[in-house]
């Protein structure tokens, strides 16, 4: 099969080094010499990674953090999916405003919900747990996963789910050997996007947390508001190099089998 | 057929939703008719208040704009990503999912350090002698633009491509077997196939970007103020809960409205992801 | 590492959904001791090591109580959302002038008790009914060396073509307009009731010029960075700015505003009147020249001016040489004034 272009391929890799720019600054600024966030100056020092490794804060901050994300993100992937599938079948108009109430929550400025979560945990004793920032992380997930499902639905044919049906399958086999293996790749970003709006949330996590909860969020915004402290460069950098190691691993797993 | 099963499954996530969100919200929300009085005084300064007016036109306008990029940008991207080779499929992939992992926060501090005054882009630029005095990159929406963006691309990418990937190539392909050319198989079969993802996409970008809170205000130099600031401005400092919770109301408002017209217009299946 | 995890997993159910499993951990907390926890709450950073260390120690020793500390940011809008749920976590919150006028016109704040509170440790312009100075910082005005020749004047900062480049504003009402009137010439002792409308108008005289900062930290990099050549920020991080080796960052107090930053309890807090006790205990003039010399934050109390070593006294706000080319913020004015003032503010900037 022929692909598309070369000017538009080419528009295609230029997109994709704009998305990798940050990622070139990044990487000398976590190796700054400097107290705050900069370019390396006179040298290149180790300094925020070591303390990143040796500091108990941030050790905690980031088991805390990837606690809560891994399952807020669960959460969200599963009920997010059951939802999105659940609606495509459905296809009337409770579907429609099943799915439009499903936004709601990135509809809403964060702020505004924070507020109505603290007067709710309040009185519900959630407040500075790590089971409210949870449930929080997990509703507010949602609309990720659901948007992002639906839209990998939307290219599934129908009639391969009904032809599983009418074979016998009932409604979880046909989804788990018809449907699910289809939706993996949309699952996938589903859950990626879910995970990464837990790690990366700040307001919720500022206005109902107090001395006890300190997600990895929370320790950055710390650094940054104070002194610009050039850790979260050394915390972003090792992020995207275990990513990008266990995303080259599975392409060279896959290259593997492929030659096999 | 039997559907019935099916019409249990959103009912986990509608609980979720009820119980942890729409409860504390709706209870949020009356503050929007009774702080500080009761009646419908806030809404008014939807339409009396100049200033409120200024930030939703600066916000609808960033969000187009970086809606729109994000969308034509990242078609291009996915475009490739489906028709492009298993293993150049990944890499792309790759350098489309890296950038999450950097914290909005820090990524902001990035385009300070390329976009500023006598910063690596500026620097760069004046090194080349492609200009002579600093153009300004930042503290405007331009800057605000530029990050938002860059924050929006994969969102709107990855729901692309996945749809993408799940429509026939054999269609594409008969199409060309007809006779027809590169761009008219384009255009006549693969895009109009492809723009539920759009649809899709289009919706998470825009709603996503009007939330927009750290970039504006990391790159916007105090000169770009979108809706999400102004109302955490109203919460956290000026103790204005009626206007901030009001302009929260309006906000879905305008989304329901929004999404209504949408489906009526390109039909409700497609928005819904059925057939 | 793992111990800390323990007890970051225990968190799941602070008395909360499973609060029948997790109240057998917790059951030591729930006795009270004789004297109640004071729980102060600060903005985080460095702030939490220097009160740590300035306070805690003296307040254990003079009352057997424990002070603790919270960083989470006190903000007005999160003391609101406590107070009116009756789910006060804090005692004394590190506010302001701006803070007191939100708050105690809505009626959030208990009112500080000056029989505890000993009001003659205090600069009495800043012991007001609902707050009390709890150390004192200025906005002041700095300038990047290899561009202002010489100390410029506070008219300087709206005259560009003398001095080109960018100027810097906090996106605050608070201490700028103030600043912006002493530029265009109103006497320090004559800026309240303040012009607005004319101080504005001075603004918008350079408008394409400023830019603004939100953190104290943004304000350094700025200023740092080239990014502008002369700014107004806190005293604190002009005296950090120009200790930073090969800085070029200059700054002096003329013209400057003197502000307090103010304890202000929360209606309902926990601790009751214990926290009048922890006020009372930070009073201590030696204990207040240990923040200055960790933050540069300046002594509540006048007495402590003597106590202030030779080499600090160029930068403790409130030292009386410092002090006279000031303003002193009034509270009276922005109790009245605050909220429309800081939205005209802003809608000029955004404009």
């Amino acid at each position: 099969m022929e692909g598309p272009g070369r000017g538009i391929r080419g528009t295609a890799w230029t997109v994709i080094l704009f998305l990798l720019l940050p990622l070139a600054v990044v990487l000398p600024v976590s190796l700054t010499d400097q107290p705050y966030l900069s370019l390396p100056l006179h040298t290149l020092s180790l300094q925020y990674y070591a303390n990143l490794l040796h500091s108990a804060d941030w050790q905690s901050s980031i088991l805390q953090s990837l606690l809560v994300a891994c399952v807020s993100a669960g959460i969200a992937v599963i009920l997010g999916t059951l939802c999105a599938i659940g609606c495509w079948r459905m296809g009337d108009h409770w579907a429609k405003a099943i799915q439009a109430l499903m936004l709601i929550p990135i509809v809403v400025p964060t702020i505004v919900y924070a507020l109505g979560l603290y007067r709710f945990y309040a009185q519900l004793g959630l407040l500075d747990t790590l089971l409210g920032i949870i449930l929080a992380h997990a509703v507010t997930a949602i609309p990720y996963v659901v948007v992002i499902v639906s839209t990998g639905l939307s290219g599934v044919d129908a009639r391969l789910e009904q032809a599983a049906r009418s074979l016998g399958a009932g409604p979880i086999v046909a989804m788990r050997r018809v449907l699910l293996p289809l939706l993996r790749p949309a699952m996938l970003s589903g859950g990626l996007f879910a995970f990464v709006h837990s790690w990366d949330e700040l307001v919720i996590v500022l206005f109902i947390a107090g001395r006890r909860v300190f997600t990895l969020p929370r320790r950055m915004w710390d650094g940054i508001n104070d002194k610009l402290d050039p850790t979260l460069a050394a915390v972003a950098v090792l992020l995207v190099i275990l990513s990008a190691a266990l995303l080259f691993l599975d392409l060279w797993l896959r290259a593997r089998r492929e030659q096999t | 057929m039997n559907s019935g099963a099916y019409r249990w499954f959103p009912i986990p996530a509608l609980l979720l939703l009820v119980l942890a969100y729409l409860v504390p919200l709706s209870q949020v929300l009356m503050i929007s008719v009774t702080d500080p009085e009761l009646g419908l005084g806030n809404y008014a300064l939807l339409v009396t208040s100049p200033s409120i007016a200024r930030v939703l036109a600066t916000t609808a306008r960033i969000c187009v704009i970086t809606a729109t990029a994000a969308l034509v940008l990242g078609y291009v991207v996915a475009y490739c990503m489906t028709q492009a080779r298993p293993a150049v499929r990944r890499l792309m992939l790759v350098g489309v999912l890296l950038p999450l992992w950097v914290s909005v926060l820090a990524r902001s501090f990035a385009w300070v350090t390329l976009l500023r005054r006598e910063g690596v882009v500026n620097s760069v630029l004046m090194g080349a002698g492609l200009i002579q005095s600093p153009l300004p990159l930042m503290w405007n929406e331009f800057g605000v633009s530029v990050g938002m963006i860059h924050t929006m691309l994969p969102y709107a990418i990855l729901p692309m491509a996945s749809h993408m990937r799940g429509l026939d190539p054999a269609l594409m392909a008969a199409a060309r077997g007809m006779g027809a050319s590169r761009a008219q198989a384009f255009r006549r079969v693969f895009l109009p196939l492809s723009l539920p993802g759009v649809i899709g996409a289009g919706v998470l970008v825009l709603i996503f970007s009007l939330g927009f809170y750290v970039t504006p205000v990391l790159l916007g130099g105090g000169r770009v103020r979108m809706v999400a600031e102004y109302i955490s401005l109203q919460i956290q400092e000026l103790l204005q809960w009626g206007t901030g919770t009001m302009l929260a109301t309006a906000l879905i408002a305008a989304i329901g409205l929004l999404l209504f017209l949408l489906s009526r217009a390109v039909g409700l299946r497609a928005l819904s992801g059925a057939r | 590492m793992t111990q800390e995890f323990g007890d970051d997993l225990r968190l799941l159910g602070r008395r909360g959904l499973l609060g029948g499993v997790a109240a057998a951990s917790f059951a030591p907390s729930l006795v009270r001791a004789a004297v109640p926890e004071v729980v102060m709450c600060n903005w985080g950073g460095d702030a939490m090591k220097a009160f740590n260390d300035a306070f805690v120690g003296p307040y254990a020793t003079s009352t057997g109580g424990k002070l603790v500390l919270d960083g989470s940011g006190p903000t007005n809008g999160k003391i609101r959302a406590m107070v009116e749920a009756k789910n006060v976590s804090w005692d004394l919150c590190d506010s302001g002038v701006t803070g007191l006028a939100e708050l105690a016109t809505r009626n959030l704040l208990a009112p500080i008790d000056y029989t505890v509170v000993d009001k003659s440790k205090v600069e009495p312009a800043f012991a007001y009914e609902y707050g009390v100075c709890n150390y004192m910082f200025s906005s002041v005005m700095a300038w990047d060396t290899t561009r202002v020749k010489g100390t410029p004047t506070m008219a300087d900062f709206f005259d560009l073509k003398k001095i080109p480049g960018k100027r810097m504003i906090r996106k605050d009402s608070q201490a700028m307009i103030e600043m912006a009137l002493v530029a265009d010439g109103v006497p320090i002792d004559k800026l309240y009731p303040m012009d607005v409308d004319r101080a504005i108008a001075k603004f918008q005289t350079i408008k394409d010029s400023i830019l603004t900062w939100d953190t104290g930290a943004q304000s350094q990099s700025l200023l740092r960075d080239g990014e502008v050549s002369m700014g107004w920020l806190w005293h604190t991080r002009a005296t950090l700015l120009k200790r930073e080796p090969n800085s070029k960052i200059d700054w002096n107090f003329t013209g400057g505003v003197l502000q307090p930053g103010l304890w202000v309890v929360p209606k309902g807090n926990p601790a009751g009147k214990q926290a009048m006790m922890a006020i009372a205990s930070m009073q201590d003039p030696a204990n207040q020249v240990k923040l200055l010399s960790a933050l540069g934050n300046g002594p509540a109390n006048p007495k402590a001016a003597p106590l202030v070593p030779e080499d600090l006294r160029s930068i403790d706000p409130g030292y009386p040489s410092n002090a006279a080319v000031q303003s002193l913020i009034n509270a009276d004015w922005y109790h009245d004034n605050h909220g429309k003032t800081f939205k005209r503010f802003l809608d000029f900037l955004s404009a």
